[in-house]
């Protein structure tokens, strides 16, 4: 087995941070191998930026993802940079405030304008971490959360982790209407 | 210091990180750096994690007084890092030509960007494998180890450590940008290792017992034993330059470390160190048909069915590529002996790395006999398995397009 995710979005919208969590509870949690890389400009702030992260169950070789199993665009320019480098049956998620998406069979989550509802911007990420959660195989619910909890001050774990299961819930809730166990519903199973 | 026996735990963490434990482990006290892209988190994390293990971190105007710093820290008892990035090693090397002719055990990290100059901050190349070597002026020779994983970052910076205290030199970590950045699920060990430094016959450098109190002369200027000038003496001056080098060259069989992949019925081999290694190691899998399985069908079309408008897709067998891996993991002194005996049977060699060509120049002097087939790549990206599995076909000839599938 071997999945590969691609994140993409612009600095400073937490992309990095999503694929650290994300690795870190398939690595630590759920005990496969993993490699996270990312690729970002010298900017602190905006520019394109690009994280990745392979999980598998045996030694990883290469690092980086050439197609991706599983694509998640975070803003306009990251998807259209990176659409075409995904799997005939790929996981695509958008964050569909920002993201018009040029196929159909794409899952959505309203990422910014949640986070922007909750009056806590910077959870764009997690909220979208959240639904992603949901959606790859192999990984549960506390997993993530726990990576979570162990990556945020208290002052701002509890902003976090309700933002994580905001997304979890409403991709959760997609899902059953489509009665798919993960995001690859009848395409792959695992 | 006693060594404590070490217990295993498994983490995930960044190459540069773990790079950062690995020096803890092997019981560095002593961190001067000034920071740079993309080796920052190095000295970030000894910014905190050094003063918890008892020691001295110093955030240095510059690069040159870092590499100067820890040349003294040496001298005054601590085992001692810096870590940088193009930029600061070019300026770094001045004090590495020191730490050659005075024999100081340092261990100075280069996490390569993309160069020349300010270059490219947060991509990653292999440019300055030759300056590594030879960035200082005059002879010395210097091992240099390029880590290829996080977890090879954290033995390789320990292992950097052990070297540099036996054989009484300074030892350059060769990492990059990919590797520098990454993430992994790593196994690192509590406690510290005792890393004794080792009396040498070819020393020719004061070899004063560290701690104990010795009245001695730290000299960049050729030197005796006592650290007196000999500058002015040709017969003695030539011994000393034969003997800083020959404690290199003399000793390559403790220094020397590769690894191979399906070396033993291979016809090619790629020859890589660094980061690249790992999509050489993915493409030597698909060349020789582990992973099937993922091979995508190939599209080839076969003309006379073209002709009535049927293309027909046929699955290739690549299993008859004898196609193996070296992957070399002391890049200087270049471990002559070793690459020979792993290329024994071999005819074609494909060095792909990531500047204009530049290691495969030493692996064709190396390799005499053989054909050489330089793989540059610039530009900040590494090289992908598809690029390499598309040579190792140019190269046994066969014509076709391929796609991996993962």
């Amino acid at each position: 087995m071997r999945i590969n995710v691609r994140f993409a979005g612009s600095g400073g919208q937490g992309v990095i941070l999503a694929s650290v969590l994300l690795s870190k509870a398939y690595g630590l949690e759920e005990n496969y191998n993993i490699a996270q890389t990312q690729s970002y400009g010298p900017e602190a702030r905006g520019g394109a930026c690009k994280a990745e992260v392979v999980i598998s169950d045996e030694e990883i070789d290469y690092m980086k993802v050439n197609k991706a199993d599983v694509f998640v665009a975070l803003n306009q320019v990251g998807y259209d940079k990176y659409i075409d480098t995904v799997k005939d049956d790929a996981v695509i998620l958008i964050n569909s405030t920002l993201v018009e998406a040029d196929r159909p069979n794409v899952y959505k989550i309203q990422a910014t304008q949640r986070a922007e509802d909750m009056g806590k911007p910077f959870v764009v990420n997690i909220i979208a971490l959240g639904a992603l959660t949901r959606l790859m195989p192999k990984v549960h619910y506390p997993a993530v959360e726990e990576e979570i909890k162990r990556h945020f001050n208290a002052s701002i774990a509890s902003a976090n982790l309700d933002a994580y299961k905001m997304g979890y819930d409403i991709m959760d809730q997609d899902l059953k209407e489509l009665g798919y166990k993960t995001g690859f519903g009848d395409a792959r199973t695992y | 210091m006693a060594a404590k026996e070490s217990k295993l735990n498994e983490v995930v963490l960044q190459g540069n990180e773990a790079c950062a434990k690995g020096a803890l482990y092997a019981g560095c006290r002593f961190f001067a750096g000034y920071p740079i892209t993309p080796s920052t988190e190095i000295i970030e994390m000894m910014s905190g994690e050094m003063q918890k293990a008892g020691g001295a971190f110093i955030q240095m105007e510059d690069e040159i007084g870092s590499a100067c710093a820890i040349i003294g820290a040496r001298w005054g008892g601590s085992k001692a890092m810096t870590a940088t990035s193009g930029p600061g090693y070019t300026l770094m090397q001045e004090a590495i030509g020191f730490a050659a002719v005075t024999e100081t055990p340092i261990v100075i990290v280069n996490v390569q960007r993309g160069g020349p100059s300010t270059g490219q901050p947060t991509l990653s190349s292999q440019q300055d494998v030759y300056q590594a070597r030879y960035g200082s002026h005059g002879d010395y020779e210097i091992i240099v180890l390029a880590p290829s994983s996080v977890q090879e970052m954290y033995d390789f910076t320990v292992r950097a450590f052990e070297l540099a205290e036996q054989y009484r030199t300074p030892v350059i970590l060769l990492a990059d940008e990919v590797v520098g950045h990454m993430r992994e699920k790593i196994v690192i060990k509590d406690g510290s290792k005792n890393i004794k430094s080792v009396k040498q016959q070819y020393v020719v450098s004061p070899q004063a017992d560290f701690f104990k109190g010795e009245f001695t002369t730290v000299e960049g200027q050729l030197h005796d034993e006592q650290g007196r000038r000999i500058g002015h003496i040709a017969n003695k001056s030539g011994e000393f330059i034969y003997n800083i080098n020959k404690k290199i060259t003399d000793n390559i069989d403790g220094i020397a470390d590769i690894t191979t992949y399906c070396m033993e019925d291979a016809d090619v081999a790629i020859v890589a160190y660094g980061s690249v290694a790992r999509p050489a190691l993915n493409a030597v899998k698909h060349a020789r048909g582990v992973k099937d399985d993922r091979i995508a069908p190939k599209f080839k079309i076969v003309k006379d069915l073209m002709t009535r408008g049927i293309q027909k897709t046929i699955k290739t067998d690549y299993s008859h590529l004898k196609v193996g891996l070296v992957k070399i993991n002391s890049v200087w002194p270049i471990p002559e002996d070793l690459l020979r005996q792993a290329t024994e049977r071999v005819d074609t060699v494909i060095v792909p790395e990531m500047n204009v060509g530049k290691y495969c120049r030493e692996v064709e002097r190396v390799l005499k006999d053989k054909k050489v087939i330089p793989m540059s790549k610039c530009g900040g990206d590494i090289h992908t398995p598809i690029e390499i599995l598309d040579k190792i076909l140019e190269v046994t000839g066969i014509e076709e397009e391929v796609d991996i599938n993962e």
